[in-house]
């Protein structure tokens, strides 16, 4: 496999690592970082991507994998995740910020744990089915169907609370 | 869609029984429609998960250009392989017919001797020849004074 070819097998999920990684990670940069190691990784185990019954699932687990790691080492070394990246660097927060109550959302998802952060941005973000979350995260169905729900009224909650008390 | 239709199918999603179909008539719903009002507070949630899908990077992320070559290189090392063992085996016709250099030198040096050996029995072999008149000169002594 040249690189020509490499590309071309990474570039259509390229955009979902992105995201996952930032959902996991917070920082625009980090989650850059990481989607480059973990494109790196793939490329240095080019070889075998041909045995993996799908290359974009593998990377998943590999991204989400690095993520974690890559949080816990900061979390180890005390260090805080920086947000500088959070407010400015998309596009995407100015066209949304027009809808009210959006940023809150996305807020609201940064204060889940990781794991449901994680189901949640598969599930309701990118739409996988739950077979394959269940393939990506080593996970049963049951087990993520419960994690699922528990971010999804997370969520609702803490956007009822926010609106209750009239914030933002 | 009804709207008492989009509850059920809300409270199933919060219990995480939906199917990826209903999931996409909610945000379908909630993005592009007109929302009951009893329903609005739902709908940052669906906006915001079809926001959030657009999200992409800026950054070109690359795999490092020099390492193309790898891909090449059992080729390569076929090439390697195949010259050295030419090399070798050609070395070792080489020395098998061939001589060292001692040897070599060992040749010129006998030819050389060889010449110089020839060289001196020829001139040898002229002298030898001019005796030959001193053989003359007995028999013409033989001659004057008669044989003794």
């Amino acid at each position: 496999m040249d690189n020509k070819e490499f590309t071309a097998l990474v570039v259509p999920f390229q955009d979902r690592l992105y995201r996952l990684a930032k959902r996991i990670l917070v920082s625009a940069d980090e989650a850059e970082d990481a989607v480059q190691e973990v494109l790196l990784k793939l490329w240095r185990g080019r070889k075998n991507i041909g045995s993996y019954r799908s290359p974009e699932a593998f990377a998943i687990t590999m991204t989400k994998n690095y993520c974690l790691d890559r949080l816990k080492s900061k979390q180890a070394s005390n260090l805080k995740i920086v947000h500088t990246q959070y407010q400015s660097s998309d596009s995407l927060e100015k066209e949304v910020e027009a809808s009210e109550g959006v940023e809150m959302v996305f807020k609201i998802m940064e204060s889940l744990p990781e794991q449901q952060r994680i189901i949640l941005q598969l599930r309701d973000v990118e739409h996988f089915e739950f077979e394959e979350i269940s393939k990506m995260l080593d996970k049963n169905e049951t087990a993520i169907r419960v994690a699922l729900s528990r971010a999804r009224k997370a969520v609702r909650e803490e956007l009822i609370k926010k609106y209750n008390y009239g914030i933002k | 869609m009804e709207s008492s239709e989009i509850e059920k199918i809300l409270n199933a999603y919060f219990e995480g029984n939906t199917t990826l179909e209903e999931e996409a008539t909610l945000r379908d719903y909630f993005n592009n429609h007109r929302v009951a009002d009893y329903l609005l507070q739902y709908k940052p949630i669906f906006i915001g998960l079809e926001a959030a899908k657009e999200e992409q990077s800026n950054r070109t992320f690359q795999v490092p250009e020099s390492e193309i070559p790898t891909s090449h290189k059992p080729w390569r090392y076929a090439v390697a392989v195949a010259l050295i063992v030419a090399m070798g085996v050609g070395v070792f016709y080489n020395s098998n017919t061939g001589m060292t250099p001692e040897e070599k030198e060992a040749l010129v040096a006998f030819e050389n001797s060889k010449k110089a050996m020839l060289f001196l029995s020829e001139k040898l072999n002229k002298g030898a020849e001019q005796l030959s008149y001193v053989d003359e000169f007995t028999t013409a002594k033989d001659m004057v004074f008669g044989k003794e």
